[in-house]
């Protein structure tokens, strides 16, 4: 095992107490990824820490954070990735959060905002394989179609979208609104609304993306798009929602 | 089957294969198929040729595969939704809180104590009955209290890939080993897992040869899982009990309900071992105990009533 020596610069913060930065230092594998150098540092170091995560492969979102100022997931982010060998890692909560406590942060909003969407988190999966991530193929790895079994009218798959809060927290319309949709719910009413053809409730998510705080609010700065760990492509989602909205204006204007 | 009833949007519903790779796996199907008919599990052997045509990556050269009901669930929000129907029928639930020590009365525990890590807040909680539901920690725990569970932390290494290999959920038609299960999940394909005891399940510092075991085990199922690159790696403790060897594949996956009556102590139980998939049925088992203790005449209603969402989990986070 080739061992790295790494410097974590983590913020720290405990209601009624200043905000601060505390640096610890862990003997670490090359392969390890940010997420098991946080845990070193909480079970070695300060079991007072406090930082979110279940899953550590990209599945639950939970927890995400800013590394080096860029919002991640670190336990798909290399040490090797993010560490020149001379500066500290830095690692701060998310930013358009309440913080909590350290690198936790009050997701509840966030998570009501989600329900509002109604999107479900499973959805139909496409009939070839392999799936990825970013839509990019893997080297060497021919995408092929799939049959269905004959019990099944179609395969599922989860939602890409892991409600993680990083593109709300590389947002800039969430520092100015805080009660905008935000990227994520914006990404789930498009998400909601092609999954249904029903009149009703396309006339609610499309109300819901019209409002004050929907995508009109959005400055076009595409950064949710760039830091989504699950390629989501918020900002594209967006753009087309703006599209189906003008279009439906269009429409009701010619039709008087 | 109780899970699609009362989780139905949480769950990708793909059916798994269990196949053939080797003689061996080939010689253990009558067993397997005899044990799914004993347990009402709906198996039906299907050609080769069809669940390549399912499983295009599938290894092309194996001898059998047999379709299962199965299904993949993500266990973060699967506890999400748990915690949230808890909270919604009265529970408080207090996340980042340690539990540091019991208050005794005599040898009675009547209480916890608690630090918060998100405040420093040191607190006690009064108690008629202290469950121990601390997973691979249970016996942890349990010290604490001064007695102890026969549960020793098991630790498994998984891997997943950087792409979806597979719908449904792969499994070596064999007993349980090292590297003999592909759970799809979302755009990954995850390969588990092995499985070897730990001391501390606070930190669990996995063997690289761990990681290389499950790659090339995973390629007897997927051969082009070494083409893939990985997108994590991670491993976690479970709560297996001791009852037969010391090997860790040879640990029950069972689980049990101790109730420290028996070692002096009322007031505590200790509900261990299990897998996630049985969570719910271990929650009833126990609540019926401490209905029990507590003279509480009521059914268990958690089979058939659904769970509320996830989301509203962090309803009442804030500090």
């Amino acid at each position: 095992m080739n061992a790295l020596t790494v410097a974590l610069e983590i913020f720290r913060y405990k209601p009624g107490h200043p905000m601060r930065y505390d640096t610890f230092t862990v003997e670490i594998e090359e392969t390890a990824h940010v997420i098991d150098a946080i845990d070193l540092v909480w079970a070695r170091h300060d079991p007072t820490l406090t930082f979110r995560r279940a899953c550590h492969h990209s599945s639950c979102g939970s927890c995400a954070l800013r590394i080096n100022g860029i919002e991640r997931l670190p336990c798909i982010t290399r040490i090797t990735d993010v560490c020149d060998g001379k500066t500290p890692i830095r690692l701060e909560p998310l930013r358009n959060f309440p913080i909590v406590s350290d690198l936790v942060v009050d997701v509840s909003e966030f998570f009501q905002r989600m329900s509002a969407t109604g999107m479900t988190i499973t959805c139909e999966a496409e009939d070839y394989l392999p799936l990825t991530v970013d839509s990019f193929a893997v080297a060497d790895v021919v995408p092929k179609m799939v049959e269905l079994p004959e019990n099944l009218s179609r395969f599922n798959r989860f939602e890409q979208c892991i409600e993680c809060g990083i593109c709300m927290s590389a947002c800039p319309t969430m520092a100015t609104d805080r009660k905008f949709l935000g990227p994520a719910g914006l990404a789930a009413i498009y998400q909601a609304r092609h999954k249904t053809d029903d009149p009703v409730t396309v006339k609610h998510l499309l109300g819901l993306a019209d409002g004050e705080h929907g995508v009109w609010r959005c400055h076009s700065a595409f950064e949710c798009t760039e830091a989504c760990p699950q390629a989501v492509d918020p900002a594209g989602k967006i753009m087309a929602l703006r599209r189906e909205l003008a279009l439906r204006r269009l429409q009701r204007l010619f039709r008087k | 089957m109780t899970l699609r009833k009362i989780m139905p949007d949480l769950l990708e519903l793909n059916d798994g294969l269990f196949v053939a790779v080797t003689e061996s796996d080939l010689a253990f199907k009558e067993r397997f198929l005899e044990g799914c008919a004993a347990c009402n599990i709906r198996a039906s052997e299907i050609s080769v040729a069809h669940a390549l045509a399912l499983e295009p990556f599938l290894n092309s050269a194996i001898l059998a595969a047999v379709q299962i009901p199965d299904g993949v669930f993500e266990p973060f929000r699967f506890c999400l939704a748990f915690l949230a129907s808890a909270q919604q029928n009265g529970a408080v639930v207090r996340t980042f809180t340690e539990v540091t020590d019991f208050v005794f009365g005599g040898r009675d525990l009547i209480g916890v104590k608690t630090r918060d890590h998100r405040t420093g807040k040191d607190e006690t909680i009064g108690a008629d009955v202290i469950i121990n539901a601390a997973g691979p920690w249970a016996g942890e725990i349990a010290g604490k209290a001064g007695v102890s569970v026969p549960e020793v932390p098991t630790a498994g290494v998984m891997v997943a890939l950087d792409c979806r290999l597979n719908n449904m959920v792969l499994n070596r038609l064999n007993k349980p080993s090292d590297g003999d299960i592909v759970v799809p999940q979302r755009a990954t394909s995850v390969i588990g897992t092995t499985s070897w005891q730990v001391e501390d399940p606070d930190l669990i510092i996995i063997p690289p040869e761990h990681v290389d075991r499950m790659i090339t085990q995973g390629e007897q199922l997927l051969p082009v899982v070494r083409k893939v690159p990985m997108r994590a790696k991670m491993a976690v403790a479970r709560p297996l009990i001791a009852r037969s060897g010391t090997d860790a594949r040879d640990l029950s996956r069972t689980f049990e309900c101790f109730d420290h009556m028996r070692d002096g102590v009322s007031g505590f139980v200790t509900i261990t071992g299990g897998k996630t998939t049985t969570a719910r049925a271990m929650a009833e088992r126990v609540s019926d105990i401490v209905c029990q203790k507590l003279n509480v005449k009521a059914e268990c209603r958690t089979r058939d009533v659904p769970l509320t969402s996830y989301r509203s989990f962090f309803k009442s986070q804030t500090l």
